[in-house]
């Protein structure tokens, strides 16, 4: 009775979860091996099974191409945006100058303009800069990583400015009291232990720039360079196209990356994610 | 049994420490070491090399401001990291410019669309109109003949030899049409091939001189002869002319007039029609107040706003419980297969997120959805204003709750031990110790991100449109739906009908980003007292 | 140190400066064009980028130039409008003929100039579609519009009225053959293109037409009494009615719903024809009919066209692939054999008819076949009348529920 109440009820209500969780995803799966491909004749168990649709993604589409282009700008810019990042929350957290209040809250509010109407604005911005810069301008993903980083600061800021305000104050003193400069006490002290963040944030970013639709479907319009979003969401644009299973195929396809990198990073993120924020 | 990978808890200090220097910790002089000073270098060179680089297009275009502007840029990133003072711009000034750059500038000019009627018809400067309504009102003449062309060039200038229905040849320069001898040329297939003293130009060539050949006209009586692509001609005319005295254009085959209405864009007649193409104009705060005071618009508007609070709120509120409710599940250490349950429990969340959107809107058909089929239900999901709101909701608590799950597993185990422990020897029972220990520290640490997660959510554009695209509408209004947020009904407003309208829709954006923003604000002044509270 | 760091910076710079001086300055002294004679940029959306690539590269090697053709996955006319006027356009733009109006009103497009020649050898209906305010103003290359196509082993002949379809079909239901009577897709939100046939047919109209055939803005026809009269027919076979027409039939699985052999009746168009096949269906195709004793029901035809961009760099080829390139038969007749859709060109279909009875069946059941509007106000028709629609069949009242439609669109219209 005592291990329903302690660890029983914890894994009813974990297994509910999972259940919740996967069903739809089962059911993209199921789509996914189905031959015949449409939302119609796919049920929740797969009652055929055949791997027709993920040939004929490759096959049809330039998936490989898109994958790559995917991981690559993903990769880059949630490289770029965890570093921009840090080193702004390091300025926010430890640093005290005019207009510090003001600048973090309008780092949040900033971002919560719709972007569906500043794309005019980012298209004159674009053509300007393809014409003198033809290597950053449109449909190069150069520059999609540039309008990305653009968005950099932002909540992820927020987050990792909230846990450097747990790291002690004393850590940096006495490293620059033992002689070394603003930045190597940055870089050889406080980094290391916000290592969970900085892999959470990235994390974050990068499912974030997986999933972005609206600027890369602008951006990059070659069939070959362009992302798995565009591409997937091509699939079964227009009413008129029943590439179900394609798409559910590839849209498994598109989760495995993320999920190694949360496998790969779980140690990070799980212990001690918040430490020290909390504490009495 | 945690295992902390940061610093040992220790209370943070508030308010009484100040650093002695405005800047941050002391920083001692000179003590940069080799490897950082090796790496300034580097980085401050390649910013100099960047700079040079994008310099000469800039020269070689002339483009003196924007040169300024790249210059002022360098010379402030060089100025802040060669100088010992400007700590915090020194990690500040990278993010910041990006910011600036590709976030701060396209709002600001967004913005700015607000104050003109910036939409379709009226979407470029009045000379662009001119141009557009001359050109649209070209024709061929009536009985004009129609020519077999071949661009050629004579010392480097550009000609026209021109073929007619006979098989003359002609040539066609800014003077007119002038015969050409027939022994001087080869004449096959309705045009020219050679032609002595000119050189004939491949399509190629005519590509790389494409604005002069399209812009080129042979005068003749009745109007001029114009290229269409490199191997026909035709007289034409233009019908609908500018006349600048009368800041009208004029159509010439009947005489009608349109004048300009400079207020409005537009050319207008004497019975009220204008014509389509116009352009823009500034309207002072006309988008502000039309979006205050049209009765359809701002009728509905308190009903959205209504709504768009209570998903965002309920969206926020759903995922945090669910997601912290299977955090503290998965707290104990008891549990086996925790990794396991993780990643599974996480999978949604590294699905693609519109891909979702689309399979839950599927899932949700009356008919042939796997919720209906599955639980044997005859539930007309998207037909129902309150069935909608549901599944949205619902749909939106599967995609969101896993993030909240990792966060707070994370917050959960960063809370000391010893906290629950004295909680248990004071004889609190489970629920008082999760409600007056365990509840509040968490509170403290995740509100931000509550917050951040309402505000994104009041915007969730993709949440909406993918799944119910705003609806169901009730059957007397085909604007406003039940499930629609700000947002989409923005986006329906502004591009739904009649055209885009992006000058309107960024009137009202900047209603509706007011409106978060004061909201936010609020409540993260709310946090800070809470926060000195809990230091 | 700092003195020290600067100089030091100073000549990286000058290193880096003089290494990018040397491969960068031809490369900035052009705007990009290629020597053999500028490039030619298409935007066309993803199906038709996929056909068109051979046909564009071919003209591209033939004459020298560099044809890129890109896919804009969504939105493509917004895009181009947008991306147009910013001066980072394509040269050439595919898309539907009503386009039109939008596009000339943001002065996008410019007409095309075809001989009298030329014009002849298009189907007229395809000519008047992309004709707008007395210009041509693209190059037309496939017309599309429903029909009515049925699996002729579960209904072998063809229903002459739509209320023989739905007998027929519950016959079948009957039997357990199939689950749905008809597959018209409607949606939530309704779908006016498909609806239109039987909206025709009770009698309902969009726009009136003026003498000389132009469409009429200030006739509107939504709000009528015979629009209401039509929608009061259209509720009888919806949910509330025979359940012919449902919501939850859409766009994304009216085709698969036939395919999967679960009704005997689609209303649809060329593109269901990929899919069908691949079913191994056998199939027929015949005009929408419409009600006993009401009007002939017209369906929509569309018209798929090139638009020469009036802002694009290199007008004059584009010109030339559009103007005189696109003109030839058997270009037309290949782009037909990568995407089936019936060929504007009439040369082209009558080559095409020999080996593919479909298009011609398809374009008789547009004959008599309207139009669709291209003119702007045509915008302001879609999402009311459709929404309408797709309340209507959930059976609410037409009267009330067209009135507010048609005040929302003569709002829009005469704003």
């Amino acid at each position: 009775m005592t291990w329903v109440r302690r660890v029983g009820w914890r894994h009813a209500v974990a297994l509910l979860a999972v259940a919740f969780s996967l069903f739809p995803v089962v059911f993209v799966l199921s789509a996914a091996v189905n031959p015949l491909g449409t939302l119609n004749s796919t049920a929740l168990v797969p009652t055929d099974v055949s791997g027709e649709n993920f040939d004929d993604l490759f096959r049809t589409r330039p998936f490989e191409s898109w994958y790559v282009n995917s991981i690559l700008i993903a990769g880059l810019s949630s490289f770029a945006a965890v570093t921009l990042s840090m080193c702004a929350a390091y300025a926010f957290s430890r640093m005290r100058f005019r207009g510090r209040r003001v600048g973090l809250l309008s780092l949040l509010l900033i971002q919560m303009f719709p972007q569906f109407l500043a794309i005019v604005a980012i298209f004159l911005m674009f053509t300007t800069i393809g014409e003198y810069w033809p290597g950053i301008g449109f449909n190069t993903p150069w520059g999609l990583i540039l309008l990305y980083l653009g968005g950099a600061l932002g909540v992820n800021t927020w987050l990792m400015k909230g846990f450097l305000d747990t790291v002690p104050r004393e850590l940096d003193e006495s490293a620059t009291m033992d002689g070394a400069s603003h930045a190597q006490a940055f870089y050889r002290i406080i980094l290391p232990l916000v290592a969970p963040i900085l892999a959470v944030t990235g994390l974050l970013v990068f499912i974030g720039t997986i999933n972005e639709f609206l600027m890369a479907n602008v951006f990059l319009t070659d069939l070959d360079s362009k992302t798995l979003s565009v591409g997937l969401f091509g699939l079964i644009e227009g009413e008129r196209n029943n590439n179900f299973g394609m798409f559910c195929a590839g849209s498994l396809l598109t989760a495995i990356p993320t999920v190694m990198i949360f496998q790969f990073l779980q140690r990070y993120i799980v212990s001690g994610l918040t430490s020290g924020a909390v504490k009495g | 049994m945690t295992t902390d990978h940061a610093a040992p808890p220790v209370p943070r200090q508030r308010g009484g420490r100040r650093s002695v220097d405005s800047g941050g910790p002391p920083v001692p002089r000179g003590s940069q070491g080799l490897g950082g000073l090796a790496g300034k270098v580097v980085v401050l060179g390649l910013v100099a090399g960047i700079a040079v680089w994008g310099a000469f297009p800039l020269i070689g275009a002339r483009a003196w401001p924007g040169l300024a502007v790249l210059v002022v840029v360098t010379a402030l990133i060089f100025y802040v990291y060669l100088s010992g003072r400007h700590i915090p711009a020194k990690y500040l000034l990278p993010g910041t410019l990006f910011l600036i750059a590709f976030q701060i500038l396209p709002v600001l000019l967004t913005v700015s669309t607000a104050f003109s009627n910036f939409g379709d018809g009226h979407r470029g400067s009045k000379q662009d109109a001119i141009v557009a309504i001359r050109n649209a009102s070209i024709t061929q003449v009536e009985g004009g003949t129609e020519y077999g062309l071949t661009v050629a060039t004579r010392g480097g200038e550009l000609v026209f030899l021109l073929v007619d229905p006979t098989g003359a040849a002609f040539l066609g320069d800014a003077d007119g049409l002038e015969p050409l001898p027939a022994g001087d040329v080869t004449v096959s297939a309705g045009r020219v091939t050679r032609a002595q003293g000119y050189t004939v130009l491949n399509l190629g060539q005519v590509g790389a001189r494409s604005a002069e050949v399209t812009a080129f006209s042979v005068p003749t009586a009745n109007g001029a002869i114009q290229s269409t692509g490199a191997s026909r001609a035709s007289e034409r005319q233009a019908n609908r002319i500018y006349d600048e005295s009368c800041d009208c254009i004029v159509e010439r085959s009947t005489g009608n007039r349109w004048t300009a209405d400079n207020a409005a864009g537009s050319f207008v007649d004497s019975q009220g029609g204008h014509l389509a193409q116009g352009w823009r104009v500034g309207v002072g705060f006309d988008n502000f107040t039309r979006a205050l005071t049209e009765p359809t618009i701002a009728g509905p508007f308190f009903r959205t706003l209504v709504w768009n609070f209570a998903f965002s709120l309920g969206t926020v509120f759903t995922t945090f419980a669910l997601g912290l409710l299977c955090a503290l599940a998965l707290h104990s250490p008891r549990i086996r297969f925790r990794r396991t349950y993780r990643i599974l429990l996480v999978l949604p969340y590294a699905m693609p997120s519109f891909a979702m959107l689309l399979v839950w809107r599927d899932m949700f058909n009356a008919d042939f959805g796997l919720i209906n089929r599955l639980f044997n239900l005859n539930v007309d999901w998207m037909g129902q204003p309150w069935t909608a709101r549901f599944a949205v909701i619902l749909v939106q608590l599967w995609l969101g709750y896993p993030y909240m799950f990792l966060v707070a597993t994370g917050a959960l185990q960063a809370i000391p031990n010893e906290m629950n422990e004295a909680a248990l020897v004071d004889g609190a029972t489970p629920g008082q110790r999760f409600r007056r220990v365990t509840l509040p520290l968490l509170m403290v640490a995740l509100t931000p991100l509550l917050i951040a997660s309402f505000a994104y959510n009041f915007n969730n554009f993709n949440a909406i449109a993918l799944t119910t695209e705003g609806g169901p509408f009730p059957a007397d209004n085909t604007t406003i739906g039940a499930t629609d947020l700000l947002i989409t009904y923005t986006y329906r407003l502004a591009f739904g009908a009649q055209g885009a309208q992006y000058g309107f829709a960024a009137a009202i954006s900047f209603y509706i980003f007011l409106i978060v923003a004061v909201v936010s604000a609020i409540s993260f002044r709310r946090t800070r007292r809470q926060e000195e509270v809990y230091g | 140190m700092r003195i020290r760091t600067a100089g030091v910076v100073a000549a990286m710079a000058l290193a880096l400066a003089a290494a990018g001086c040397g491969d960068d300055k031809p490369a900035d002294s052009g705007t990009g064009q290629q020597q053999t004679g500028g490039s030619l940029v298409i935007w066309a959306d993803e199906k038709r980028t996929v056909a068109l690539k051979p046909f564009a590269e071919k003209f591209g090697t033939d004459n020298g130039v560099t044809v890129e053709v890109k896919a804009v996955t969504k939105d493509l006319q917004t895009n181009f409008v947008t991306a147009s006027q910013s001066g980072s356009g394509p040269d050439i733009v595919v898309g539907a003929h009503d386009w039109i109006g939008n596009l000339v009103q943001n002065g996008a497009i410019e007409p095309v100039q075809l001989s009298a020649a030329q014009k002849s050898a298009f189907q007229e209906i395809a000519t008047k579609a992309v004709t707008f305010n007395g210009q041509l103003y693209g190059v037309p290359y496939a017309v599309e519009n429903i029909a009515l196509i049925r699996n002729t082993d579960l209904a072998p002949t063809a229903p002459a009225t739509i209320e023989e379809l739905v007998a027929s079909a519950k016959q079948l239901k009957a039997a357990g053959k199939v689950s749905e009577l008809m597959c018209l897709q409607v949606g939530q939100n309704g779908d006016a293109y498909h609806i239109y046939p039987l909206y025709t047919s009770g009698g309902g109209y969009l726009f009136g037409t003026k003498s000389n055939g132009d469409y009429d803005p200030k006739d509107l026809g939504v709000g009528k009494p015979e629009s209401v009269a039509a929608f009061t027919k259209i509720r009888a076979l919806g949910e509330k009615g025979e359940g012919a027409l449902k919501r939850s039939i859409e766009g994304g699985n009216s085709i698969s719903t036939f395919t999967g052999k679960k009704c005997a009746y689609l209303i649809s168009g060329p593109w269901a024809i990929t899919d069908i096949k691949k079913a191994s269906i056998t199939y027929d195709i015949t005009p929408v009919p419409g009600f006993a004793g009401g009007r002939a029901a017209q369906p929509f035809v569309g018209v798929q066209a090139f638009y020469v961009a009036s802002k694009g760099k290199n007008k004059a080829v584009a010109q030339e692939f559009v103007a005189n390139y696109l003109t030839k038969t058997d270009l037309a007749a290949a782009l037909y054999q990568a995407e089936p859709r019936p060929p504007a060109l009439a040369a082209a279909l009558d080559q095409v008819k020999a080996t593919d009875p479909d298009a011609q069946k398809f374009l008789d059941a547009g004959k008599g076949g309207a139009i669709l509007p291209a003119i702007p106000e045509m915008a302001a028709i879609w999402d009311p009348f459709g929404k309408a629609e797709a309340a209507i069949v959930g059976g609410a009242d037409p009267n009330a529920t067209i009135t507010a439609a048609a005040k929302t669109i003569s709002g829009q219209i005469n704003k």
